[in-house]
C-alpha cells in the first residue's frame, strides 16, 4: 500500500535542493531532465523520493516512479495529482511524449495516442475526443475541387516571401486553406501576426485562413521549432507534427499539396521542410500522401525575403530595406511599434 | 444551467473516476465515457451519468469520464461535483443532488 506517501508540488526554479533528487529518480528509471519544466508534483514516501512528473505549461514531461513500488497505483495518484495542479494552472488539456512502449501505461492513466514515429516517440493527449473534435471542425471548413493546397505559416511577421507563397499556391489551386501558427512564443504576439497575414493574404481568391491550434506546430507538436530564437536547435521532433498533419488535418480538409518556401538562412525551419517531404510523401502510411511542393523564395535585390532577415534588420534598427521586404501593413505595424528603434 | 469553465473532479485510481467538463459553444451536451468496466457496466455507468445531469438541469457543456470501476454513487458524486465546480451556478438547490 502506498498510504503513507504525500504528494506535493515544488517550483523548480525555488526548490532546486530537491532538484537533485529529483535528477537521480529520473537517471534510475532511464530519463533526462527536460528543459521548460516550471514545476514537479512529487510523491515522498518518509524521506525517500518515490515518484515525479514535471509540467511545462501543457505538456506532462519526465514522468517517474522507482520500480520497487510500480503496480500499486503509485503513477494513477501521481497523473491526477498532475490533472489537478495542471488545471490550477489553466490546462485542462495535456499532452506528453513518451516511448512509444510505454503508450498502454499512459492509456491507463487517461492519455491516448495521438502520433507514433515507431521506436522512438509517441504523442499522447488527455482526452479520447480532442483531435476527432478539431477534425470534426476543421472538415465543416472543406472545400470542393480536386488540388487543394495548404499553407502553414509562423509569419513572424508577414512578409512579401509569404505573400509570394500565398498567391503562388492559390493560383495553382482549386482551393487554399492558410493556417497561422498559435503557439504564442514569437517575437511577434499571434494576435499580431494572424492580423498581419489575414491583412496580407486579403483579396486572394479561393483561399481559407484558419487560426493554428494546438494540433500543428505547437509547442505540443514540435517543441524544438521555437526554441530556434533562441540559438537551440536540438533533435527535432517535427516527425510528430507531420504525422498529425497527414493522418488528421489534410483529410479533414481534403488536403493534396502543401506549399512551402526554400529556406536559406533558418536551420530549423530547412530541417522541417526535408522532413515534410519525407513524412508527408514517402512514408508509409495509412493516409494518402501530400505532395510537397517547394517554391523557391521570392527576391529582393538579390537577397531572399524571409521573416528571419526582417527580424535582424528590425534589432539593428534598419527600416531603410524593409519596404522591399515587406507588405504595406506589415511596415505600418512595424514603424508604428516600439520594435523600431 | 451550463459549463462555463473547465473543471475536474475526482481520480485516476481504482474504484474511483475521474471527470473533466468543459464549456462547449452552443446548447448542447456531449458526453463521453471511458471505462474499464464498459463491457460489463457500460450501460449501467451511461444511465447513472444522464441521469445525475438531468437533475442537475445541464444544457450545455461537455463531460469526459475516465472511469476505474467506480460505484454508482461515486460515479454521481464526482460528476455532481464537476458540473457544480464548473458550472454556471449560484444557488445551489441541494434536492437536486439526492
Amino acid at each position: 500500500m502506498n498510504d503513507d506517501i504525500d504528494f506535493y508540488t515544488i517550483d523548480s526554479h525555488k526548490n532546486w535542493d530537491e532538484g537533485a533528487e529529483i535528477q537521480r529518480l529520473l537517471t534510475q528509471c532511464d530519463l533526462d531532465m527536460e528543459e521548460g519544466i516550471h514545476v514537479f508534483v512529487v510523491g515522498r514516501q518518509g524521506h525517500r523520493l518515490v515518484a515525479c512528473a514535471g509540467l511545462d505549461g501543457n505538456i506532462v514531461k519526465c514522468v517517474a516512479t522507482v520500480p520497487d513500488l510500480r503496480g500499486e497505483s503509485l503513477a494513477l495518484k501521481l497523473m491526477s495529482e498532475v490533472s489537478h495542479l495542471a488545471l490550477e494552472q489553466g490546462h485542462l488539456h495535456l499532452f506528453l511524449f513518451t516511448h512509444p512502449k510505454n503508450v498502454s501505461f499512459f492509456g491507463g492513466c487517461g492519455f491516448y495516442e495521438l502520433a507514433e514515429v515507431p521506436g522512438y516517440v509517441s504523442l499522447m493527449e488527455n482526452t479520447p475526443i480532442g483531435i476527432k473534435s478539431y477534425s470534426e471542425q476543421l472538415h465543416k471548413l472543406a472545400q470542393p475541387g480536386r488540388k487543394i493546397g495548404c499553407i502553414v505559416m509562423n509569419a513572424n511577421p508577414f512578409t512579401f516571401g509569404h505573400q509570394y507563397l500565398v498567391q503562388l499556391a492559390a493560383a495553382q489551386c482549386d482551393w487554399l486553406h492558410v493556417f497561422a501558427v498559435r503557439e504564442d512564443v514569437s517575437m511577434f504576439s499571434y494576435r499580431d501576426r494572424f492580423a498581419l497575414v489575414q491583412a496580407g493574404v486579403a483579396g486572394i481568391p479561393r483561399l481559407t485562413l484558419h487560426h493554428g491550434s494546438e494540433y500543428m506546430v505547437s509547442r505540443a507538436t514540435f517543441p524544438n521549432y521555437f526554441f530556434k530564437e533562441k540559438g537551440i536547435v536540438g533533435e527535432c521532433c517535427s516527425a510528430i507534427d507531420l504525422i498529425l498533419f497527414r493522418k488528421y488535418i489534410a483529410p479533414a480538409l481534403g488536403i493534396t499539396h502543401r506549399f512551402v518556401g526554400t529556406e536559406p538562412f533558418c536551420t530549423t525551419t530547412r530541417k522541417y521542410n526535408d522532413d515534410m517531404k519525407h513524412w508527408l510523401q514517402t512514408a508509409d502510411s495509412e493516409s494518402a500522401p501530400i505532395s510537397v511542393v517547394e517554391v523557391p523564395r521570392a527576391v529582393s535585390s538579390n537577397i531572399a525575403i524571409s521573416a528571419s532577415e526582417v527580424r535582424r534588420l528590425l534589432h539593428s534598427g534598419d527600416m531603410a530595406k524593409m519596404p522591399s521586404l515587406v507588405p504595406r501593413e506589415t511596415l505600418k505595424f512595424l514603424s508604428g511599434n516600439h520594435y523600431a528603434t | 444551467m451550463k459549463i462555463i469553465k473547465e473543471a475536474l473532479a475526482g481520480t485516476l485510481e481504482s474504484s474511483d473516476l475521474l471527470v473533466k467538463v468543459m464549456p462547449l459553444p452552443e446548447d448542447r451536451v456531449e458526453v463521453v465515457i471511458q471505462s474499464e468496466v464498459m463491457h460489463q457496466f457500460g450501460e449501467q455507468i451511461r444511465q447513472v451519468v444522464s441521469q445525475t445531469l438531468q437533475q442537475l438541469g445541464l444544457v450545455s457543456g461537455q463531460v469526459v469520464i475516465e472511469d476505474k470501476g467506480a460505484l454508482d454513487c461515486a460515479i454521481r458524486a464526482r460528476v455532481q461535483a464537476a458540473i457544480l465546480r464548473g458550472g454556471s451556478i449560484q444557488e445551489l438547490d441541494w434536492s437536486k443532488l439526492s
